[in-house]
């Protein structure tokens, strides 16, 4: 049984990254990243903060406007062109950026659940107004992801009502609403209260053994380790080691990993 | 005190009460065109678009609105160009006239509440609705305008008690809405306290309706803040 079906052509991988820049005013988050996921993977993105994790997390659904480079999603490239004279980096077309969007799931760290609407209202609300979604179906699915994530009780709170953990299970299950081919997490677990991190990491593990190909920014790395098919490390905008987590989280070859781990080890199991 | 006065009195001043319902419903109506307009606009991003909402802003919020009700209703006329145009019979009539310098006035205060509501609107919730493929437009309708119109309600509410209020400037061009109607009687009794008394008497009422349907539009649209307690 293999989770990762062998793919040689970069065109069917789920998400390839190549070569991408992104520059803040004058500082220069991401010197040239590359990155494929196939589908089925589980890829972490650790490092320190500042080292670009999240910015090429955001990158990937164009949360971030890369200043160079190449995203391809599903085979198809996102478009970009130069805008003001060349200073500034832009979607090519907004539609194919929207359109890839609702191919890739993404989970904020601070759940960004929309405060006016209902458990349940959150997660329909792109289903039924972007993808078209007859409503019925959508509530029907919704409970359905809601019972996944364990908060199905919770459908008709607001998500005031609910804890961090719960929040964040909510958030998640508004994404997997979308059917999406890619699930990005931003540092999931990082605005939780430690004991409601675990009940947020066991549904992202689920989807995980269910085979649905991730990308995560995460601090835990004892939960890196066990869920991920490959770790990349980033440092200062580059990747500085990456490979399998046995590899990467136990034997780096680099000294920077190795310290790194030394500081973020501890603790995590 | 000539309480008989004022008992006897009260008919005659709640006759204005439609025409002083009319002047708050219209105005606060097209205000609220004019505001949402002006705030997308001064939000727009185009630099000479934002400048000149601005500058309404800037003007009818800076000026007396008596004195923005005595430009349109006295000003305007003399010149010919507006006494020829399509606009003139419009602009003659003394109610279109306040309706017009109410609804300006509130326009630019409520633009004001509203475009401050829509930048409180968390980035975070925004780009949740972008990352979940919504357009600009879609984010905007869905997200951030019903975010942003709960957001503004007890501002908007202040807004409306004061345009209950203003509407009494409307007696100044002739309009016999409850002010004006006092104004009269004052003029045939001279009984001026008494008779002012019942004309504030009939604003505090309205008022406190005005202020119980905000609540009420409040209360209804915010369940989640009242979930929280």
């Amino acid at each position: 049984m293999h989770r990762h079906p062998p793919v040689s052509d970069t065109a069917s991988a789920a998400v390839v990254v190549e070569d991408l820049h992104k520059r803040f005013g004058e500082l220069e988050v991401l010197k040239g990243v590359s990155l494929t996921a196939r589908e089925g993977d589980v890829i972490t993105l650790i490092g320190s903060s500042g080292s670009g994790k999240s910015t090429l997390l955001r990158c990937i659904n164009m949360l971030e406007i890369p200043d160079e480079g190449r995203i391809v999603i599903g085979g198809e490239a996102i478009g970009l062109k130069k805008a003001r004279g060349g200073r500034v980096t832009v979607p090519a077309d907004t539609r194919q950026v929207e359109r890839i969007r609702t191919k890739l799931g993404m989970v904020f760290q601070s759940f960004n659940l929309w405060t006016h609407m209902t458990i349940l209202q959150n997660v329909i609300e792109a289903p039924i107004h972007v993808l078209g979604v007859p409503r019925l179906e959508a509530v029907e699915r919704a409970r359905m992801l809601l019972d996944k994530v364990g908060i199905l009780a919770k459908a008709d709170s607001y998500p005031v009502q609910l804890s961090g953990g719960q929040q964040q299970r909510a958030a998640i299950a508004r994404a997997l609403a979308m059917q999406p081919k890619v699930m990005l997490f931003d540092e999931p677990t990082s605005a939780l209260d430690p004991e409601l991190v675990g009940e947020v990491l066991r549904v992202i593990r689920q989807l995980a053994d269910e085979g649905n190909t991730m990308i995560l920014v995460t601090h835990e790395m004892g939960f890196a380790r066990e869920v991920a098919s490959k770790v990349v490390f980033l440092h200062q905008g580059r990747i500085e080691e990456e490979g399998a987590p046995d590899k990467v989280l136990t034997n780096p070859d680099s000294d920077r990993v190795r310290q790194f781990l030394s500081r973020h080890l501890s603790g995590a199991a | 005190m000539n309480w008989q006065l004022m008992w006897d009195s009260l008919p005659r001043m709640l006759g204005g009460m439609g025409l002083t319902l009319q002047l708050i419903g219209g105005s606060l109506a097209l205000g609220a065109v004019v505001a949402f307009a002006v705030a997308l606009l001064r939000l727009s991003g185009n630099r000479p678009v934002e400048w000149i909402a601005g500058a309404y802003v800037f003007v009818f919020r800076g000026t007396p609105l008596l004195v923005q009700i005595f430009l349109i209703y006295y000003g305007l006329g003399q010149f010919e160009f507006v006494r020829d145009s399509i606009l003139w019979p419009v602009l003659r009539e003394p109610m279109w006239c306040a309706i017009l310098a109410l609804t300006l006035n509130t326009g630019a205060y409520t633009s004001e509440v509203l475009r401050g509501a829509i930048l409180s609107v968390p980035q975070g919730q925004i780009e949740a609705a972008r990352a979940c493929g919504m357009s600009r437009a879609l984010a905007f309708r869905r997200i951030v305008l019903p975010v942003a119109v709960r957001q503004m309600l007890p501002a908007y509410g202040n807004e409306v008690i004061l345009m209950v209020k203003a509407s009494s400037l409307a007696s100044t061009i002739t309009l016999m809405e409850i002010t004006g109607i006092a104004r009269r009687m004052i003029a045939q009794t001279f009984a001026v306290f008494e008779l002012f008394i019942v004309a504030g008497a009939i604003y505090l009422i309205l008022n406190f309706v005005a202020s119980r349907l905000i609540k009420y539009a409040e209360w209804r649209l915010t369940p989640y803040l009242r979930a929280r307690a």
